[in-house]
């Protein structure tokens, strides 16, 4: 809100401030953009690993084999590894953080911030509860002791099946924070939102997971290929949604992903390095049945997930940047000229 | 933004969703001398720190825009050229070649700040105002994006808030002194009754005449923005805090037709559902016993 930051804005391309006035109010944002830091993308960016090893080691092990075991574990253990920072994350990017549990004293169906911190304590106690599931069944507990048989006698599958709900909740309700909002970039694509943090969530998920499962080297060939062709079919949908983003941003909204340092993060980070190398390299392997040598699966994976992360910071920042600009939220609320308006 | 045409909608024009004895300001642009005598009795008696001593370059305007710690703005706008680069030649009766206007919270009918809040800090009081009650914010700042014309700000600490309390805030519309009887400082230190405060009814009957009696005088432009066809559009039913302007609203920095952030909740709810579904018939076709 300091003005010294306007003042560069303004100076940026050489407009004077009567060039601004022109258009707008002397190029002040006209809404506030969000003041959020570091935390809130990187939570982003585990949350949604978190929610989807979830769902895939859940999936897994409701309607997979035996095979798919190391798959189960491997989720089980990461969806809880990736949540843990989670809440520490989201209380630090608090201004106050010692008052976090003021957001539980009330529960708002309209707020998507209140609804996905319930939606995260209840997939907290699934996530925990599966893990400890896997540490008893691993014998971490010891064979035979109280916890490890109380854990063992647990209706394991019950709970990974209805641990999906929160589990998917959790991999997706960013995105719908993010669309209620007044920011040009994230609630234009109000639609597109969730959908694409879901996608982005799931791919980051498998390629974690294939890089645990490769790395370890204790699941079949078969198993790391269904997973692979899963990854592809998502990374695919994960494309054509950013695709539709940027479609549906139309020019002045969307500027902000095609201009600059983040322009570039966008198109070598996000299209190229996370999405574009990873599926040239997987889909032969996933769909025509060639093998891969270890190196490059890991390797492919290892650029899915820094793709994943550039993207949450690239959503976000790029949000950022609509808010300051008085012309993509002029262009959001502008009067239609036949007079008839949204009422 | 020269494009923008404001037209009345029959039937539409000066009708708020306001509640029944909801109290509210209505700023009259054409009334306003840019005195900022608001700005000063908003500062003193909210006890608000200054703001960075510094030149913008904005015309007369080096407050530059509301903010934690700046809860009425003047906004100065030089009316140099219009829409075709023209220098204008004849000069307005009431208000020379100057757009001045006190921004302020509008305290909507339906408040996308309150209805983000996720800790209920933010609530509606008995005077149908819009406050945050600060023993209750945990500075989130989910509100501040969700405000669809950037009023509400955390105080950070940086720049010109100097406080640093890094909770939300702003306008209260006196809180304190409403409960007393008093009207808002802005509202009473006001020199020209630019800041009218009342009930939202009798204030809305005013700017209505008022507008009328501004076209009769060849104001043609003029027109009521915070009504259900301009500013509180979009499911936000009216703005409590309205105002009288001469120009279109994004002369002013505001938006003409803003909707309630909260509207996508729904919609972006089920797509994201619809989604999940797709994605976890996908996953088991993958992962199932063959």
């Amino acid at each position: 809100m300091a003005y010294e930051r306007r003042w560069e804005t303004r100076r940026r391309g050489g407009r004077s401030a009567g060039d601004e006035a022109r258009e707008s109010y002397y190029g002040v944002p006209v809404i506030h953009r969000a003041p959020w830091r570091w935390e809130i993308p990187t939570y982003f960016f585990l949350g949604g690993i978190a929610g989807a090893s979830y769902v895939i080691a859940g999936i897994a092990h409701v309607f997979g084999g035996d095979e798919e075991r190391p798959v189960v574990r491997a989720g089980r253990y990461l969806s809880l590894a990736a949540l843990i920072p989670s809440p520490i994350l989201l209380i630090l990017d608090l201004g106050r953080p010692e008052r976090f549990h003021h957001m539980l004293r009330v529960f708002k169906v309209r707020s998507p911030m209140s609804v996905g911190t319930w939606g995260l304590v209840v997939f907290g106690a699934f996530s925990t509860l599966s893990a400890l599931i896997q540490a008893a069944e691993d014998g971490l507990f010891g064979r035979g002791t109280l916890v490890a048989r109380l854990l063992l006698r647990l209706p394991s599958r019950a709970i990974a099946f209805l641990g999906q709900f929160p589990a998917f909740f959790v991999s997706g309700y960013t995105g719908v924070l993010l669309a209620a909002t007044a920011v040009p970039l994230w609630t234009r694509n109000y639609l597109l939102m969730g959908p694409l943090f879901l996608a982005s969530a799931l791919s980051n998920a498998l390629a974690a997971i294939t890089l645990i499962l490769t790395v370890a080297g204790r699941t079949s060939h078969r198993s790391l290929r269904r997973l692979e062709r899963f990854e592809t079919v998502v990374m695919g949908v994960e494309a054509l949604l950013l695709a539709a983003l940027r479609l549906n941003s139309g020019k002045t909204i969307a500027r902000p992903m095609h201009e600059g340092r983040l322009g570039r993060i966008y198109r070598v980070g996000v299209l190229g390095t996370g999405l574009g190398l990873p599926l040239l390299v997987q889909a032969p392997g996933a769909w025509l049945g060639r093998r891969l040598p270890r190196g490059v699966t890991v390797l492919a994976a290892l650029l899915t997930l820094i793709g994943g992360a550039l993207f949450r910071y690239l959503i976000v920042t790029a949000g950022h940047r609509s808010a300051d600009d008085p012309q993509a939220t002029f262009e959001l609320t502008r009067a239609r000229e036949n007079g008839s308006r949204r009422s | 933004m020269s494009t923008t045409v404001i037209r009345d909608q029959p039937g539409r024009t000066g009708t708020t969703g306001a509640r029944p004895g909801a109290v509210g300001f209505l700023t009259d642009t054409t009334l306003c001398i840019g005195c900022k005598a608001c700005e000063v009795a908003c500062k003193q008696w909210n006890q608000l720190p200054m703001d960075e001593f510094g030149f913008t370059g904005y015309s007369y305007d080096n407050t530059g825009d509301l903010s934690a710690t700046t809860w009425r703005h003047v906004a100065f706008i030089e009316r140099i050229s219009d829409s075709e680069g023209r220098r204008p030649t004849t000069m307005r009766a009431f208000q020379s070649n100057w757009l001045m206007m006190s921004d302020v919270c509008k305290h909507c009918v339906n408040a996308g700040c309150m209805e983000a809040c996720p800790t209920g800090a933010i609530i509606r009081t008995e005077f149908d105002t819009v406050v945050v009650q600060q023993d209750v914010c945990n500075g989130c700042g989910y509100c501040v994006p969700a405000c669809p014309f950037g009023v509400i700000a955390l105080d950070l600490g940086d720049g010109r808030a100097r406080v640093g309390d890094h909770k939300a805030h702003k306008c209260t519309l006196c809180y304190d002194r409403l409960r007393d009887g008093l009207e808002p400082a802005c509202a009473k230190a006001c020199p020209t009754d630019s800041i009218q405060f009342g009930l939202v009814e009798d204030l809305m009957d005013r700017a209505k005449q008022r507008v009328a009696d501004l076209r009769a005088q060849g104001v043609e432009e003029a027109h009521i923005y915070g009504d259900r066809a301009v500013g509180g559009t979009g499911g936000i039913e009216g703005l409590n805090a309205f105002f009288i302007l001469t120009a279109p609203p994004e002369v002013y920095n505001l938006p003409a037709q803003p909707e309630l952030p909260q509207r996508k909740t729904i919609p972006a709810s089920v797509s994201t559902a619809l989604a999940a579904v797709a994605f976890a018939v996908g996953a088991i076709l993958s992962l199932r016993r063959k």
